[in-house]
């Protein structure tokens, strides 16, 4: 199959069809509403089942029944929805069962604007719900890696028994350009040893899923998912290093934000500047590695730029600097987005010492 | 070559429609090409925008602060985006509905009353493909045949709209080759 000209919400939604997803639910929010459209076309096509729920709380919920039973179930929102649902989130993960989660982020806090921003980071990284979980969070640059990364994510959910987040900003929610989707996945056709249902009618003991844990046994869950998340940072970080061999000057982008210091690096490579970027794909598991390996002897400031003021992503690239190279900060914010111009004139003020 | 496009009008011109249009049309040709929609809370009677990027290479920032060429459906659009052409740009402008002088004289300018145009080749309706047809004839960024060809393939059941666009098309892309 070639490449076709597709909107990101509607490509993302197609992947995860292609992906095995059968089960959507979800309510309704600028600027992510192409999906659940898509979704209530496409799934039934495919013998799946799409809801719009009541409310975002209600479509979680849902999406947590779907789950205890083995179907590929998912949901999408924008900020403040995604915040809604972060309760249902928590109990996905607390039940060990996996499920797609797409936040496609707009400006906050608050109802804020329905413009794109990327404001979720620390929700995503940090806590996305109550209980002190993690998820792998997703953020793909270019809608074939929104294709690519969906299209695996419920592998990934999964092998972990944990909900997975692909967290993209509005702009590549809405905008369209070149894919090339791949084929239809098999689903697995034997049931795993964990979920409910009894299809084949065989005697076997009642199977229980919950996220309480009256008694003990929550603190080894605990240590089980504290465990599974350090794996992740071994096995599973996904990171684009652009031109680091030489670089004196490091920006760190994800996402949108990634696309447009990409462009502005490009030039500044042409005039001689040597500058390179760190891009995580994966924000958790945040690569870490990519900033160990770094020649510090060589490196004179970081960039961080971000669709979001102030930066987010700052911490966690301070964790691993330290105080071995300053670290700069360019973001627009509330809707407002980065542009070329702007993105290489912050740029350039670093490199002129005047940041 | 990379070629930015900003086109601006209100909801119920054909703004998205004939973007997308491009993009697809670009992207059947062997182009790389983004669309993006910028949406107001608006719908029909408010602000329209988007970003078309044609492109041999990949494209890699869809954000540029400015872009080569604008085409202004109307007056509250051409008042709203001129200062995002750059220097040197083309400003396509249907003067049936934008009125202002354009004071700018560091731009090339493409002026064609579209709606005009439209009416008489059928459907006032076609007055974003008559733009296309100025647009891409002044800039090049594509050659208007492989545009209709997409048309074609998309309207291929309505052999009347294929008819009236290609009539559209062509009357734009006549004046628009008359200033390239």
């Amino acid at each position: 199959m070639g490449k076709i000209l597709m909107k990101g919400c509607e490509a993302i939604a197609e992947a995860a069809v292609l992906g095995g997803c059968r089960f959507y639910a979800g309510y309704p929010i600028t600027p992510q509403n192409e999906l659940p459209e898509y979704m209530s076309v496409r799934l039934p096509e495919v013998g799946g089942d799409f809801v719009q729920g009541e409310s975002e709380v209600a479509s979680i919920n849902m999406v947590y029944g779907a789950a205890t039973v083995g179907t590929r179930a998912m949901t999408s929102s924008s900020s403040p929805g995604i915040a809604l649902k972060s309760e249902g989130i928590s109990y996905l993960s607390g039940a060990n069962l996996p499920a797609l989660i797409v936040n496609v982020s707009r400006g906050g806090p608050g109802l804020g604007t329905i413009q794109p921003a990327q404001s979720d980071y620390l929700q995503a990284t940090k806590a996305m719900g109550h209980g002190g979980f993690r998820m792998i969070v997703f953020a793909p640059y270019s809608l074939q890696e929104a294709v690519d990364l969906t299209y695996n994510a419920f592998d990934y959910a999964e092998r972990d028994r944990n909900p997975v987040l692909i967290l993209i900003d509005g702009a590549l929610g809405s905008i369209k350009e070149l894919v090339e989707l791949p084929p239809m996945k098999e689903l697995p056709t034997e049931q795993a040893k964990w979920q409910l249902g009894n299809p084949t009618g065989e005697k076997r003991v009642a199977r229980m899923l919950t996220s309480i844990y009256p008694e003990a046994g929550l603190e080894t869950l605990n240590r089980t998912k504290g465990e599974m998340a350090v794996a992740w940072g071994e096995n599973d970080v996904m990171v684009e290093e652009f031109l680091l061999d030489d670089a004196e000057y490091v920006v760190v982008a994800y996402g949108i934000a990634a696309r447009v210091a990409k462009e502005a690096i490009t030039g500044l490579r042409e005039k001689g500047v040597k500058i390179g970027m760190i891009r995580p794909i994966t924000l958790f598991p945040f690569p870490k590695g990519s900033f160990r390996k770094l020649d510090y002897g060589k490196v004179k400031a970081f960039i961080d730029i971000e669709m979001t003021v102030p930066a987010q992503m700052r911490d966690d690239i301070a964790l691993e600097v330290l105080d071995r190279a300053p670290i700069y900060e360019y973001g627009r914010s509330g809707g407002v987005l980065l542009d070329d111009d702007g993105v290489l004139e912050a740029i350039e003020k670093v490199l002129e010492g005047e940041a | 070559m990379k070629n930015t496009l900003l086109v601006g009008g209100s909801g119920g011109q054909g703004v998205m429609s004939v973007g997308t249009m491009l993009a697809e049309s670009a992207a059947e040709n062997g182009k790389y090409a983004t669309f993006m929609p910028v949406y107001g809370p608006e719908q029909r009677g408010g602000s329209a925008r988007c970003t078309v990027i044609i492109s041999d290479d990949e494209i890699m920032s869809p954000l540029p602060k400015k872009v080569k060429t604008l085409i202004a459906m109307n007056e509250q659009s051409y008042k709203k985006f001129i200062n995002e052409l750059e220097e040197g740009g083309i400003l396509v402008m249907n003067s049936s509905r934008v009125t202002s002088t354009v004071a700018r004289e560091d731009i090339r300018i493409v002026s064609l009353p579209a709606d005009d145009i439209a009416l008489e080749t059928g459907n006032i309706r076609n007055a974003n493909i008559v733009m296309i047809g100025a647009y891409l004839a002044s800039t090049g960024a594509m050659d208007p045949a492989e545009f209709m060809k997409s048309l074609e393939h998309k309207f291929k059941n309505k052999p009347e709209v294929i008819e009236q666009n290609r009539k559209a098309l062509d009357k734009g892309a006549e004046i628009g080759k008359q200033t390239s």
